[in-house]
């Protein structure tokens, strides 16, 4: 008797207190709102529009792919101007940080951490800039016109996704941005970097908030009906229980 | 979780769209050759150089007419008659490759007499030298804010020999770093 009992506490440490999720749960495609709202609102200075398509493998690991248009037609105080526009892409891994607990009620909403890999390829203009020697005279233009350059920087994120109705998530991301390709002193540098913003040579920082819709296989729709299962199953099992106390 | 999501919505909107952006530029963008002043007490046994603190100093730009073939003053003075100098910053020519000046120097010099035993004051009233650079110009870019600045590669350094003694370039790049590009010896 004993015996049993330990053997049954032994059995009951075996078992995961987390709900084992299916290996893929589907895809989520994603807007961002205030690169969107921002880029209305400043004047045409900068824009960005981005949008994102983000994997859910056993609703831990959650490979991003995010991509959109950026641009800037800069005008200073003093009439030097800087065009460039172009697409960009990035490319990282999110780490969901919430587990489904046995417990507790199942839930798709997500607290995200990662990592992304930025890349952009464009060619920009600066005008208006001249020299001019103050003591000796004269004054020289000096055009800086289509320079082509490529930039890469990677990306820290942190976010969270809130299942708001079926399928359809919210949430912001915060991310500090690092360039990887930097310019050495006297590189004609350009003043904005699509994807990245502006380059103030160092870092930059960023928030997102997106709206998206999350595609589920049709496999994963039956497989999630399944996760009530275990409550239909008890309540079975407790009127078994009743009904044999009764007939006792 | 939803209010707090709201909360924080209104609060990024709020700072992305209160931040202005500062375009002044902050960069240095003064470009000076450097021109330190010297001071070489030789003994018998022993030569040693310090810096020399000049009484006043004037000094002006030669620009070149090439008509007269002469230099000629530059309408504005860059040093005048100021007080107790122990270096020069010079602006060089952007779009010539000589930059040429006129240095007017007041000055006393210290020496040590070994018959007396005493010092001796050598005083230098309105000494004038001609000092020419010649030099490469490279444009260079500093940002958006700030445009591009014209920096030197330097050449070679002449001199008239009326005050200065001898002259070295210790650091041939002018640029708007500041540090010592020349010696001047006395």
């Amino acid at each position: 008797m004993v015996h049993s009992v330990q053997a049954q506490k032994a059995k009951a440490k075996i078992v995961p207190d987390s709900i084992k999720a299916p290996l893929f749960n589907g895809f989520t495609v994603q807007g961002d709102l205030i690169s969107a709202i921002s880029s209305l609102t400043s004047n045409g200075d900068t824009y960005s529009y981005e949008g994102s398509l983000q994997a859910d493998f056993k609703h831990k690991y959650l490979p991003v792919f995010e991509f959109g248009y950026a641009g800037a037609d800069k005008l200073t105080s003093d009439n030097i101007g800087f065009k460039t526009n172009a697409l960009f892409g990035r490319l990282g891994l999110d780490f969901n940080l919430i587990s489904q607990k046995k417990d507790k009620k199942p839930t798709n909403n997500l607290f995200l951490v990662g990592f992304r890999l930025g890349m952009s390829n464009f060619n920009y203009n600066i005008t208006n800039v001249s020299i001019t020697d103050d003591y000796w005279g004269g004054s020289q233009a000096v055009p800086y016109n289509n320079i082509s350059t490529t930039k890469v920087w990677y990306e820290i994120v942190a976010g969270v996704r809130v299942e708001v109705i079926k399928d359809i998530f919210m949430g912001w991301t915060v991310r500090t941005k690092s360039l990887i390709s930097k310019d050495a002193d006297g590189n004609v540098t350009p003043w904005y970097i699509p994807g990245f913003g502006t380059n103030n040579g160092s870092g930059n920082t960023a928030i997102n908030y997106t709206i998206g819709y999350k595609f589920q296989l049709p496999f994963k729709r039956k497989s999630s009906v399944k996760i009530k299962k275990p409550n239909a199953e008890i309540k079975a099992l407790t009127k078994i229980g009743n009904n044999n106390q009764q007939t006792k | 979780m939803k209010k707090t999501q709201y909360i924080l919505f209104v609060l990024c909107m709020t700072l992305c769209f209160s931040c202005t952006v500062d375009e002044s530029c902050r960069t240095n963008q003064s470009v000076l050759i450097d021109m330190g002043m010297y001071h070489i007490n030789q003994t018998d046994t022993s030569r040693t150089v310090a810096a020399m603190s000049i009484d006043s100093i004037t000094v002006r730009g030669l620009k070149y007419d090439a008509t007269s073939k002469k230099y000629l003053y530059m309408d504005s003075v860059l040093y005048n008659n100021l007080k107790t100098i122990t270096k020069i910053d010079l602006p060089l020519h952007s779009f010539d490759s000589v930059s040429a000046f006129e240095v007017t120097f007041n000055s006393k010099k210290i020496t040590a007499n070994k018959l007396t035993n005493k010092n001796d004051t050598i005083l230098y009233l309105n000494k004038r030298d001609t000092l020419i650079v010649k030099h490469q110009n490279t444009d260079k870019y500093l940002s958006l804010q700030c445009g591009s600045i014209k920096v030197h590669s330097v050449d070679t350094v002449l001199t008239t020999n009326n005050f200065i003694d001898s002259i070295r370039i210790t650091n041939r790049n002018v640029n708007n770093i500041n540090v010592e590009n020349i010696k001047i010896y006395k």
